[in-house]
């Protein structure tokens, strides 16, 4: 098949000139821009000489924008009209910012659609706008550093970033006026940087991206073959960061001095501020004196690697879990690559060595390497490297399913499953004569249906009446390659279908899949004895549902007044357990019943045998 | 250019119709076919075209799932035989099978007991895996013999084996949620 090779106007076409192509690593704390120049991939640095653009928006009084150190200057002054972490924002619906707006000083607009707004004193701003604006000052740094119009951008994102997520990192470049190529994973621009894909053993290597930032953690597991990569697993913790281990030196300080009880809000911000002095300073030093106010002391590497051991520990239990969720062991695992400025902390370099068993990479600069990653693939896909064939292979983030009886979730796709993929599962109906079936599709890795995110909603009707069990009804789950899912059902034995394509217009955060992640296993105990509840109802449904059919046809034939009535009672007495909410109850309740009917099951067998027997071999009735 | 939809898993991926598998075949298999049909290499392509790389590069990650897992591979290979199974009442009835199953279970159970429950488990896992490797040997066995009732037998084994490493997962993660 030729593609077609569309060029947009102004670009160029000349095979041997190079074109301007830039990778971005649009942060939540911090963005970089980075470009391949004479065949070296860097960061760009603004005129002040600094590479990191703090991801912070300020919208002034006289309707200009700043944004960067600038901006970052006002968040104490003028909070309201400065927004910063706007990715935590991107690709999320009001009803979900809700939760987070008490933690955020901005006011919301909570009444336009889903997109979340804003208000500043510019008007109503959305995270993609916000976003945006930091796009345009990477771009504008670019074009000014490079001399020329960029081409095309690769801008990265986290490997977990759902659909909606991504959808509105694009349509932030697009305002910005970029055009974008492609998004990439982070982990899998940080592989790239390092050139894990060029190597002469890059068959089936599989590589770790240990990111530990300022505020978050992230762990991913690639697999690496002749340039193609696949997100094996991806795992992470949203609230941990650097800024913890300033707070574990910060409390020490403030223990040493004798101040820990203290919330003078003067003597805290000096804590925080000499704890990450300090930290800095020991990355290269045995041991750094320290003070608070009037308290002097010193701090030594062994008791900051004591204060630093149970955060780095949470970061190898994220890791020891990424690596079951790839299916491998960790032996397996060639390369270790360190991303984010607190793995510059030696003990976590050591202790990440000691567990992954080899030194990770710590050669190009932790605060860049992502951008860096993004510029060589930017360059590639710009055509300046014609020979090379990557390919990126995606995996889904969180595990896709469908409401069944009793409230609970059937997992089609499962969490990390490779797309684009197509599953069909098969359902069947419930109650004899049953014309519709609701299909609810949901997301998450819970077992129960109020616990897992809803994702769409729809009905298949018109199946002919037939006894429960009887029909076949096809569900299939269809993922393509940018995370886009859309859901069919068909009852097959009359081909009645139905199908809905499942496009949210916003996504779950990297918190909340983290979250949602997290409270899964936590509450696992709980999903278990509410899943026996269940089954216990579904058990109770069916046995009510048997007992009712069967007494409609020869109850009076087979039962006397007494024995109807006691059978009448035991089934009262079931419907009543139904209600509580405990499954040995519901139990108890099903077991009595089913005793009470051991009679009339009799009879009917006996009244029944005959006609059962007709069709059958006797041999079948010896064992 | 497009791929035969109906032709098999293995025939897909150039590999011999048998259980013994070669990771590294299917792996470089799958990844060629991978880089000819992913849709982002229809990027700019029609809508049929991506339509068509969807529908192909589906089935491709299908049959790598199918073939490398070896409960479906095993099943598949049935399949192909003509070898039914309904997973509704399709059940082994082997006792002892049943009971040693019951025990891994109570074993999983009494981990969180353990003085150190994470290597408890993985002691238990190891095991677990073992047992699961030398069924899937004896599948090979079986059905190179032409045993299929017996292979049968196995894969609805191989079953119980799936879940109870389901639930030993779930435990080691539960473990480690109350170890943070």
């Amino acid at each position: 098949m030729a593609l077609l090779q569309i060029s947009e106007p102004g670009m160029s076409t000349a095979p041997h000139e190079h074109r301007l192509a830039v990778g971005i690593d649009l942060g939540t704390t911090n963005s970089l821009v980075a470009s391949v120049r004479s065949g070296e991939a860097s960061t760009l640095a603004d005129e002040q000489g600094d590479h990191l653009l703090p991801s912070v928006v300020r919208y002034l009084e006289d309707g200009g924008v700043v944004v960067g150190t600038e901006a970052k200057k006002a968040l104490g002054s003028d909070l309201e009209n400065t927004i910063a972490s706007a990715k935590r924002l991107l690709g999320r619906a009001v009803s979900e910012i809700k939760t987070l707006a008490g933690q955020l000083p901005y006011r919301f607009d909570e009444s336009e659609g889903n997109v979340p707004q804003i208000e500043t004193r510019a008007g109503k701003v959305t995270a993609i706008e916000v976003s945006s604006e930091i796009l345009k000052a990477l771009k504008d740094r670019a074009e000014s550093t490079l001399g020329g119009e960029l081409v095309g951008t690769v801008i990265t994102v986290p490997a977990y970033f759902d659909d909606a997520q991504r959808q509105a990192t694009k349509d932030a470049a697009r305002l910005a006026g970029l055009n974008v190529y492609r998004l990439l994973n982070e982990p899998t621009a940080a592989a790239v940087a390092y050139g894990l894909d060029q190597q002469a053993d890059a068959d089936n290597k599989i590589i770790a991206i240990y990111d530990l930032g300022g505020g978050t953690f992230d762990v991913s597991l690639l697999k690496l073959n002749r340039g193609v990569f696949e997100v094996m697993s991806t795992g992470g913790d949203s609230a941990l960061g650097g800024d913890d281990f300033d707070h574990v030196i910060a409390e020490w300080l403030l223990a040493q001095s004798g101040q820990q009880s203290t919330d003078d809000a003067h003597v805290l911000r000096a804590a925080m501020i000499e704890a990450r002095r300090a930290k800095e300073a020991l990355s290269d030093a045995e041991s750094v004196d320290v003070c608070l106010g009037e308290w002097t002391g010193s701090l030594a590497v062994a008791e900051f690697n004591a204060l630093a051991e149970p955060l780095v520990k949470k970061t190898l239990l994220v890791c020891r879990r990424a690596v079951r969720d790839a299916g491998v062991e960790k032996e397996q695992i060639a390369d270790v690559v360190m991303v984010g400025g607190s793995t510059r902390v030696p003990y976590v370099r050591q202790r990440v060595g000691e567990f992954f068993d080899k030194p990770p990479l710590v050669d190009i600069d932790p605060d860049k390497v992502v951008a860096i990653g993004a510029a060589i693939q930017a360059d590639l896909l710009a055509g300046n490297k014609p020979d090379s064939d990557m390919l990126l292979l995606d995996v889904t983030p969180l595990s896709l399913g469908l409401e069944t009886y009793g409230g609970l979730v059937e997992k089609i796709i499962p969490r990390n499953t490779t797309i684009p993929i197509t599953r069909a599962q098969e359902f069947t109906t419930f109650k004899n004569s049953q014309t519709a079936m609701t299909v609810h599709v949901l997301q998450g890795e819970r077992e129960t249906v109020e616990e897992s995110r809803s994702l769409a909603k729809f009905a298949l009707r018109g199946i002919p009446p037939m006894v429960a069990g009887a029909a076949r009804i096809k569900v299939t789950f269809q993922v393509d390659a940018d995370g886009l899912l859309s859901v069919f059902a068909e009852e097959e034995s009359t081909g009645i279908k139905t199908s809905v394509e499942v496009k949210p217009s916003y996504g779950l955060s990297d918190g909340e899949i983290e979250s949602m992640i997290r409270s899964s296993m936590d509450n696992a105990k709980q999903d278990v004895s509410m899943r026996r509840l269940r089954e216990q109802l579904v058990e109770a449904d069916r046995s009510l549902e048997a007992l009712d059919s069967a007494m409609a046809k020869d109850a009076d034939e087979l039962l006397n007044e007494t024995e109807k009535q006691a059978l009448l009672d035991a089934r009262e007495a079931l419907v009543k357990a139904r209600e509580s909410d405990d499954a040995d109850v519901v139990k108890s309740a099903i077991k009595h019943m089913e005793k009470t009917a051991e009679t009339y099951v009799a009879r009917r067998m006996d009244s029944n045998i005959q006609a059962a027997m007709s069709g059958h071999n006797i041999t079948e009735f010896e064992s | 250019m497009s791929i035969d939809l109906k032709q098999s898993y293995f025939e897909l991926f150039g590999l011999p119709v048998q259980y013994v598998l070669d990771d590294n075949a299917l792996a470089a298999a799958f990844r060629k076919l991978q880089t000819e049909h992913h849709p982002d290499r229809f990027a700019s392509g029609t809508d049929e075209a991506k339509r068509i790389a969807q529908q192909v590069t589906s089935f491709i990650n299908t049959a790598q799932e199918t073939l490398q897992s070896p409960r479906l591979r095993a099943r598949y290979l049935l399949s192909l035989n003509g070898v039914d199974f309904d997973d509704e009442r399709d059940t082994t009835s082997d006792m002892s099978f049943l009971m040693s199953q019951m025990e891994r279970r109570e074993a999983l159970e009494q981990v969180a007991q353990a003085s150190d429950p994470l290597d408890a488990i993985d002691e238990l896992s190891r095991d677990v895996k073992k047992e699961n490797f030398e069924l899937q040997q004896s599948f090979a066995e079986a059905f190179e013999a032409g045993q299929f009732d017996e292979a049968k037998q196995i894969v609805l084994k191989l079953k119980f084996f799936e879940r109870l490493m389901g639930e030993i997962k779930q435990q080691e993660e539960r473990l480690e949620d109350d170890a943070i």
